[in-house]
């Protein structure tokens, strides 16, 4: 019966444990994401602004220079443009970015953040798309200060929070 | 035949860059009514028009052409914004050189003219924003149209003379000076070929997309395409060695100072001048000087009457 018990107590505590280490990956996975997404939109920007890309070949080189999960926003962006079938960039961009935020760490104030651009992306003349493009890079760069200072503290409190959390509900079962 | 094709064109290179809902209502209607589409506007908040021949038809919401406009089809900005999104493959920062002259050419070669709000900085354009309305032009070749022109074109040792086409907008000038181009250059109907340059600041005489032709201009013709009439008068004549310099719509002072320049180095000029007769065109001092010079050998006047591209008279001014 005692190895019963003392496996339990393991199992809660490795359990919780395991929670709050995701908690604290996530809060780091979402720092990253939004240094990845800031860089790629760098690239965007450039793409659209100096070589006159069209969107969908923009996207679809975006995707090539970033990393998962954004990777595979751009690409489903870029693919939905190239099926031509009357999508706009607008409505191509908002359905990825409802795919992203279920693959992604991003929270939704982030998603939200994207979600203003939809209308203005490739619907203006260059100057006006490298405008809105460096201020979305602005925003993001705030956003990404204040994530690092959340994962740095908040990270803490979910490893270790995880494990306490674990030891007490052992110490209330007991 | 020609009314399959038309519509076969329509359908393939038109239809498919309107917003949704105006390309569904006209998708299904039967090939006659193709042939004979000049236009299709948008205008925002406005009826739906379509140009065929000489009036204006508008589409109800039934799907039916009518003339009655209060039960037209009315244009929505979302219509006006789709079409625009699929127009430039939802980059208008790429068409921004096109979009500052006031249209877009799309493949096909077929004009979509643009409006809206101008922003303006000195004495240039600096780009068109807020679209509120939209002109699809559908571009026809009709090959051979200028096969009973050409005869007079031509003097008694085969070698083209300086032809002024003179008529005011939709009545097939272009389509002539295409045709014109093709034979030309082809050998049809004329003693001999001729290299042929045509100077496309409008991208309207060969329809080029991406800078290549998608209308038939003939073999021995190389088209500089958006190119400014005076400057590409000039480069032909530098660099392509032309017989006979094709172009649209002269107007300014340096078009006719280049004009000059290919007269007097031996390079035939064949152009177009927006106007209804000769004396309208003489009441313009620039061209009332051209003509005085007898630079031009021959004037042709076109209208409507009996259809686009009407000859009304040839004038022989080298006699």
């Amino acid at each position: 019966m005692g190895w019963l018990k003392a496996a339990g107590i393991v199992l809660v505590i490795a359990g919780s444990g395991l929670w709050g280490l995701m908690g604290a990956r996530r809060l780091a996975q979402r720092v990253e994401e939004l240094k990845n997404l800031r860089l790629a939109l760098n690239f965007l920007e450039k793409e659209i602004t100096y070589m006159h890309t069209p969107l969908s070949s923009a996207f679809k080189k975006t995707a090539y220079f970033c990393a998962p999960p954004l990777s595979c926003f751009f690409l489903a962006c870029s693919e939905r443009l190239d099926k031509k079938a009357g999508v706009t960039a607008a409505e191509a961009w908002m359905t990825g970015l409802k795919e992203l935020q279920k693959i992604s760490s991003l929270k939704p104030e982030d998603i939200e953040l994207l979600k203003t651009v939809a209308m203005q992306i490739g619907m203006s003349d260059t100057y006006e798309q490298h405008k809105f493009l460096a201020l979305l890079q602005e925003e993001l760069k705030i956003i990404e200060q204040k994530a690092r200072e959340e994962a740095q503290t908040g990270g803490k409190l979910w490893s270790y929070g995880g494990f306490i959390l674990g030891a007490l509900l052992v110490l209330l079962f007991i | 035949m020609r009314e399959e094709k038309d519509a076969r064109i329509i359908k393939r290179e038109i239809l498919p860059y309107l917003a949704p809902g105006i390309a569904k209502l006209l998708w299904g209607k039967d090939d006659k009514f193709f042939a004979g589409l000049e236009e299709i506007r948008l205008r925002i908040k406005s009826p739906l028009i379509l140009k065929i021949g000489d009036r204006d038809y508008t589409i109800n919401r039934r799907g039916e052409i009518t003339t009655r406009l209060d039960d037209a089809y009315v244009v929505e900005g979302e219509d006006i914004y789709r079409s625009i999104a699929s127009i430039s493959d939802n980059s208008l920062y790429a068409f921004e050189e096109d979009i500052k002259k006031g249209f877009i050419t799309i493949p096909g070669g077929h004009r979509v003219g643009l409006a809206g709000q101008v922003v303006y900085k000195g004495n240039n354009i600096c780009i068109l924003k807020n679209f509120s309305s939209i002109c699809f032009r559908v571009a026809r070749e009709i090959k051979g149209c200028a096969k009973g022109l050409l005869p007079y074109l031509i003097d008694k040792n085969g070698q083209i003379v300086n032809t002024l086409l003179i008529s005011p907008p939709r009545c097939g000038k272009t389509t002539i000076l295409r045709d014109l181009a093709r034979m030309i250059a082809d050998g049809i109907h004329i003693p001999f070929p001729h290299n042929v340059v045509i100077i496309d600041e409008r991208s309207e005489i060969a329809g080029c997309y991406q800078g290549v032709p998608q209308l038939e201009v003939g073999v021995r013709t190389d088209v500089l395409d958006a190119c400014p009439k005076a400057l590409g008068m000039m480069m032909a004549i530098r660099s392509l060695s032309p017989e006979v310099i094709v172009t649209d719509e002269i107007g300014r002072e340096e078009d006719i100072a280049s004009i000059y320049e290919c007269i007097n180095a031996g390079v035939a000029v064949i152009a177009t001048v927006h106007a209804r007769n000769i004396e309208e065109l003489e009441r313009r001092v620039l061209f009332k000087e051209l003509l005085k010079s007898k630079s031009f050998g021959r004037g042709v006047v076109l209208s409507r009457r009996q259809g686009p591209g009407t000859v009304e008279a040839v004038y022989r001014w080298d006699d």
